[in-house]
């Protein structure tokens, strides 16, 4: 009878390659995209970013079942088109930016885990770079999905070939309005939660500030400050994004206030420098 | 290990705001277990995060496993590891996530990450619980998760701030034993503590600072042997203290010890002389060994 032997391994030096900064960021990055979607999470983590991309995408998925049965796309029976698709998916994006912004920065600084990251080949910049790109890469894919999906559907019905030619340039148009969404919102999200302990108080204190500086520009341009209407923070992506894809239907507080959609533009990217700068100084103390 | 210094520290200096926490100190750590005491505030822990360059020095120079923190910053993290005193662990993780998590952190790609969480896993013990979320894991299980978060990418030094810290006795002599085996795996270990025993227990060399100043920075052997003897007597110990003090003994008497010392002679001699003169009976001898306590009293008060 063959005896059995027991191999004590023990402790095994690592002897291959180590990939050093650029492993620590791709970890870091692939971390945050865990985070913001709840993978690798208890269940409570995974419902709500189900929730919303489930409601973002349904509608367009439903278009393209009417679409593919009806055999043709009828702008008027699908409702809205890329620019009005937005409308659904930008209130989305803003409720989810909220909830994924404290979810990326808070449990590392309330655990203590950024004394891990400390002892990592990572700056405090490659932290905040890696957790924004999660994020982007969650917000504008779950911005965009919808619009690749009716697109798809479209093309699939009207003939693949023509339609691609004659109408790709909605697709880097909704990529870039959809870029445009995540720097209008997630910058003020992500200042917020390194300043909170409680993500779901990060959350709310963000939205708050979103929703009502769009209510109080409104009342304030009506009253005719005018250059209040710059600070309607919820109302700067839906306007540039309607610029972008040349779409005129609706009025927009900024429009009203007398601006044109590359001051809206411009204002977007200087708050989004601006928070982005504080964001670096702030999490530098936390460090 | 070889004799390179893990840490070459000359002329350091750092203050929060007016409040000076290291003042200017040089010294040379070599590789091994190496001991960090001080009481409360000595600045143990402002040193160790000078060594990771989460704090910046003033002044002065640190070189770590060779590299200048100034120049080099990222290159030591990828070779040191850090056990921090606080909570460093996400309680929403299960212990192999987060381990596998931090190995790549630390630049192992991803298999090697798998296969050294599950590695260092077992050996700090957490095996059976290694797909348990870490909050639900108790002070000493969380104590070896921080150590084993700390080695995962295999470091070359790790540095451990309190790691016996509201440990019980049972989880106590549990990480000493591990921070023992750690020189076998090839990782040095700078171990700050306020426990002098945990360092005599674990250390070959011991750095004492208090004040923001270094008292003694040597191998424990120099701290801990002297010139004296103790002996133990069964019975009245007078007689056997009498004969000493005739072989030109110096002699100190605590209940039933006694401690001889003897100059220009061998005090292990005349204690068999006394002995056998007295016929007493003993129950220990031994050269005595001066604690880390004993040291750092007796620096403190003469400093």
């Amino acid at each position: 009878m063959a005896e059995g032997v027991v191999f004590d391994l023990g402790y095994r030096p690592h002897e291959g390659p180590r990939l050093g900064r650029g492993g620590a960021r791709w970890a870091l990055y692939r971390d945050g995209l865990r985070r913001v979607l709840g993978l690798r999470r208890r269940m409570r983590r995974k419902v709500f970013p189900i929730v919303l991309m489930s409601i973002a995408v349904m509608p367009a998925l439903f278009f393209v079942a009417i679409g593919v049965v009806a055999g043709q796309f009828d702008t008027e029976l699908t409702f809205f088109g890329h620019s009005q698709y937005f409308e659904l998916t930008g209130v989305m994006a803003l409720i989810f930016i909220a909830l994924a912004a404290g979810e990326l920065l808070i449990p590392d600084r309330v655990s203590g885990t950024l004394a891990v990251y400390a002892s990592r080949p990572l700056t405090t910049i490659d932290y905040l770079v890696g957790r924004t790109l999660s994020l982007a890469t969650v917000v504008v894919g779950f911005l965009w999905l919808p619009h690749l999906v009716l697109f798809l559907g479209r093309a699939w019905v009207a003939g693949f070939g023509s339609y691609v030619a004659d109408n790709w340039p909605t697709l880097w148009q909704t990529l870039l309005a959809s870029f445009v969404y995540f720097l209008a919102f997630a910058p003020l999200a992500l200042l917020i939660a390194s300043t909170a302990k409680r993500g779901s108080l990060a959350s709310v204190l963000f939205l708050g500030v979103t929703i009502v500086s769009g209510g109080a520009a409104a009342a304030l341009v009506d009253a005719g400050f005018n250059a209040t209407g710059l600070l309607a923070l919820n109302q700067q992506p839906g306007y540039v994004k309607d610029w972008i894809l040349g779409d005129s239907a609706r009025t927009w507080i900024p429009e009203q206030a007398g601006y044109e959609p590359v001051v809206s533009l411009v204002v977007i990217l200087t708050l989004a420098a601006l928070f982005g700068l504080l964001l670096v100084v702030r999490q530098k103390k936390a460090s | 290990m070889d004799a390179t210094p893990v840490v070459v520290v000359t002329g350091l200096r750092f203050a929060y705001g007016e409040i000076v926490a290291i003042d200017g100190i040089s010294i040379v750590v070599p590789a091994g277990r190496i001991g960090l005491v001080g009481a409360n505030g000595a600045g143990k822990t402002t040193l160790l995060k000078i060594l990771l360059g989460v704090l910046p020095a003033a002044s002065g120079s640190v070189e770590v496993l060779g590299t200048n923190v100034a120049t080099g910053l990222l290159d030591i993290r990828s070779k040191v590891g850090w056990m921090p005193e606080g909570d460093c662990l996400p309680p929403d993780q299960t212990a192999a996530d987060f381990l596998i998590y931090a190995a790549e952190l630390g630049g192992l790609p991803t298999r090697a990450a798998r296969q050294h969480a599950s590695d260092v896993l077992g050996l700090v013990g957490l095996h059976e619980e290694r797909f348990r979320y870490i909050g639900e894991f108790s002070t000493g299980m969380k104590q070896r998760a921080k150590l084993a978060q700390a080695i995962v990418h295999d470091p070359q030094l790790v540095l451990l701030d309190e790691p016996t810290a509201g440990l019980d006795p049972e989880g106590r002599e549990e990480m000493l034993d591990l921070i023992v085996r750690l020189e076998g795996f090839g990782i040095n270990a700078i171990i700050s503590s306020h426990v002098l025993t945990d360092i005599e227990r674990t250390c070959d060399w011991v750095v004492m600072l208090d004040g923001g100043h270094v008292l003694r920075s040597g191998p424990m052997t120099d701290l801990s042997t002297t010139d004296e003897l103790e002996l133990e007597i069964i019975g009245d110990p007078t007689p056997v203290v009498e004969a000493l003090r005739r072989r030109g003994g110096s002699v100190e008497v605590s209940g039933a010890e006694v401690r001889l010392k003897l100059e220009g002679g061998d005090p292990f001699v005349a204690a068999r002389d006394a002995l056998a003169e007295t016929g007493a009976a003993l129950r220990r001898l031994g050269a005595r060994r001066t604690t880390l306590e004993d040291v750092f009293m007796g620096e403190d008060q003469g400093g």
